[in-house]
């Protein structure tokens, strides 16, 4: 984690993920101060939930950088080094989930519990938290499934590989092309169904849940979870099956 | 130190290590035997970084497979290096002491007090990417030792070494012997081995051919001629001054470098040394032996 700070291009893509929370706490500031303003620009649950959506850019920027994480030492054959030192193969992925986890966790859930600081702050009352006391555990549960789905899934595609470039054109081209593909096969069938293949719209569709949006989901809330919890286990499978000190080639 | 009941282990199909039920003593040991003889392969398992697919395999006692904690009292250096290129060397050893539960502080002691024992100090802060084979070779031993284990393994540690190095490090290994820990050393080439210890293991075709004290092997391996690769600075300077050796039986020029075949390997490297540390015939960079001389004495063998 530390390494990833020394280069000024992720300092300053930290930075710029920090742009839409100062958008939303001059919004708040000025719905807290001028009453016209308030009439568009209040806060609502709606207001972190597309917050935390707009933050979806910078989550992918932040896991694609971690790329090389286990790919690295793949490549550098530090594995075996590592697994023959005292440390289990689950301690070790423990480990390397953490910089994923800290990273999307710093653009999300830390800008979004603060915008809910700085909105009782400028209002000069809790009256908006109590009367929607669900978004605290709201944005910490959606900040959490958001984290650990993306650190799943760059870990295990950076088990795949000893080039984190190839990883990083993996990882992307599931993001992408489950989104496009989501859309063309909308397009055809006219079903919203589909859904199921786009990891991002079954995000989307546990938000609208977690944040009481009214928006119709694509698919069944459950059905989203599922979902989501399969490309976790078959990530911790990947991870299993891939994270050894000596690789087999049978 | 380390005791094994019908151990194998395979690769799907393949099979690394066959049926092998050994004791190894305290002290050091040398594992000798061909490319894909099964040395590596031994080495693994004794770190525990295989799983046996069959049989048992301890290490001072105790079972080695899923046992962490044992792991705090072995040192392995493997073959292959193992490095990030951007790292210093203190910073790479520092780190991976610090996995065996040191504090920060204590790891990077620790660790400067391996450098200094492998005479790597000086290039403690040099990033590893600048190191010459040999100084990578030595890193990877210092981060073995760093946390004082009672056993080292270390497989193939002299590979790519020029000749004083690898005098200083068999003096190293030695002194580890004599202090009582136990080292299982591996390596393709008798007379480095032999150089540290009279207790060897002939390791070929995942199966343990001979142990103890294996002077007749040695004899024979003596009657074959033995190839050597020099890489040195000015290497038709040393075809000159080697010509003159007896037992020099041909040479052949190389980019770089010059091959040599000796029908009297220990005398050879004896010279080769001297050279080395007198600069009469320029700096020898690098010195490799293929492992097509065991090769050949292992099919006579197994034909015998």
């Amino acid at each position: 984690m530390a390494s990833l700070f020394q280069y000024r291009w992720f300092q300053i893509l930290l930075l710029v993920s920090f742009g839409p929370f100062v958008v939303r706490a001059v919004q708040f500031y000025f719905a807290s101060t001028n009453a016209q303003v308030a009439e568009f620009l209040a806060a609502t649950p709606d207001t972190f939930r597309e917050f935390l959506s707009q933050q979806g850019l910078f989550v992918f920027l932040v896991v694609i950088m971690q790329s090389g994480l286990i790919a690295d030492d793949r490549r550098t054959n530090a594995l075996q080094l590592y697994l023959s030192k005292p440390l289990t193969r689950v301690e070790y992925v423990l480990g390397k989930l953490v910089p994923p986890l800290a990273f999307v966790l710093g653009v999300t859930l830390v800008p979004a519990l603060v915008l809910l600081i700085l909105q009782i702050v400028f209002a000069g009352s809790v009256t908006f938290l109590r009367a929607n006391l669900f978004l605290l555990p709201a944005i910490t549960l959606y900040s959490l499934i958001q984290a650990l789905l993306s650190a799943c899934a760059i870990l295990a595609l950076s088990s795949l590989s000893k080039s984190r470039r190839f990883v990083a054109v993996m990882y992307a081209g599931i993001v992408f092309f489950t989104a496009a593909m989501y859309q063309v096969l909308r397009a055809i069938t006219g079903s919203r169904k589909w859904a199921v293949i786009s990891p991002g719209e079954m995000l989307d569709v546990i938000a609208n849940g977690i944040f009481r949006s009214r928006v119709e989901p694509a698919v069944p809330v459950y059905v989203a979870i599922v979902v989501v919890l399969v490309i976790v286990g078959v990530a911790l499978v990947i991870l299993e099956r891939r994270i050894r000190a000596v690789e087999v080639v049978a | 130190m380390i005791s094994t009941e019908h151990l194998s282990k395979w690769y799907g199909q393949v099979s690394g290590l066959n049926d092998v039920t050994v004791k190894v003593p305290p002290g050091i040991t040398g594992l000798l035997g061909p490319n894909g003889a099964g040395k590596s392969t031994f080495m693994k398992l004794v770190t525990g970084q295989l799983k046996p697919s069959k049989g048992t395999i301890e290490i001072l006692g105790e079972p080695i497979w899923g046992n962490p904690a044992l792991y705090h009292r072995i040192g392995f250096c493997p073959e292959q290096d193992a490095f990030y290129e951007r790292m210093t060397g203190l910073g790479w050893v520092t780190a991976l002491v610090a996995l065996n539960g040191l504090e920060p502080a204590e790891a990077e002691a620790a660790a400067r007090r391996a450098l200094e024992a492998v005479d790597l100090l000086d290039a403690a802060e040099k990033k590893i990417g600048a190191y010459s084979k040999g100084m990578r070779q030595r890193v990877k031993m210092a981060q073995a030792l760093a946390h004082e284990p009672d056993v080292l393994i270390l497989d193939e540690p002299l590979s790519g070494m020029d000749p004083l190095m690898r005098r200083r490090t068999i003096r190293l290994i030695r002194e580890w012997g004599r202090s009582g820990k136990s080292v299982l050393v591996s390596s393709h080439i008798l007379h480095e081995i032999e150089s540290m210890t009279s207790n060897i293991l002939l390791i070929n075709n995942g199966r343990i051919l001979a142990e103890g004290n294996v002077h007749q092997i040695r004899e024979l391996i003596d009657t074959h001629p033995h190839s050597v690769f020099i890489r040195a600075e000015d290497p038709k300077a040393l075809a000159r001054a080697l010509l003159v050796e007896d037992g020099v039986i041909s040479m052949r020029f190389e980019p770089g470098a010059v091959s040599v075949e000796t029908a009297r390997p220990d005398a050879f490297y004896a010279r080769l040394t001297e050279m080395a540390a007198s600069g009469e015939a320029g700096v020898i960079d690098e010195v490799t032996s293929p492992d097509d001389n065991l090769q050949a004495v292992f099919k006579y063998l197994v034909k015998q």
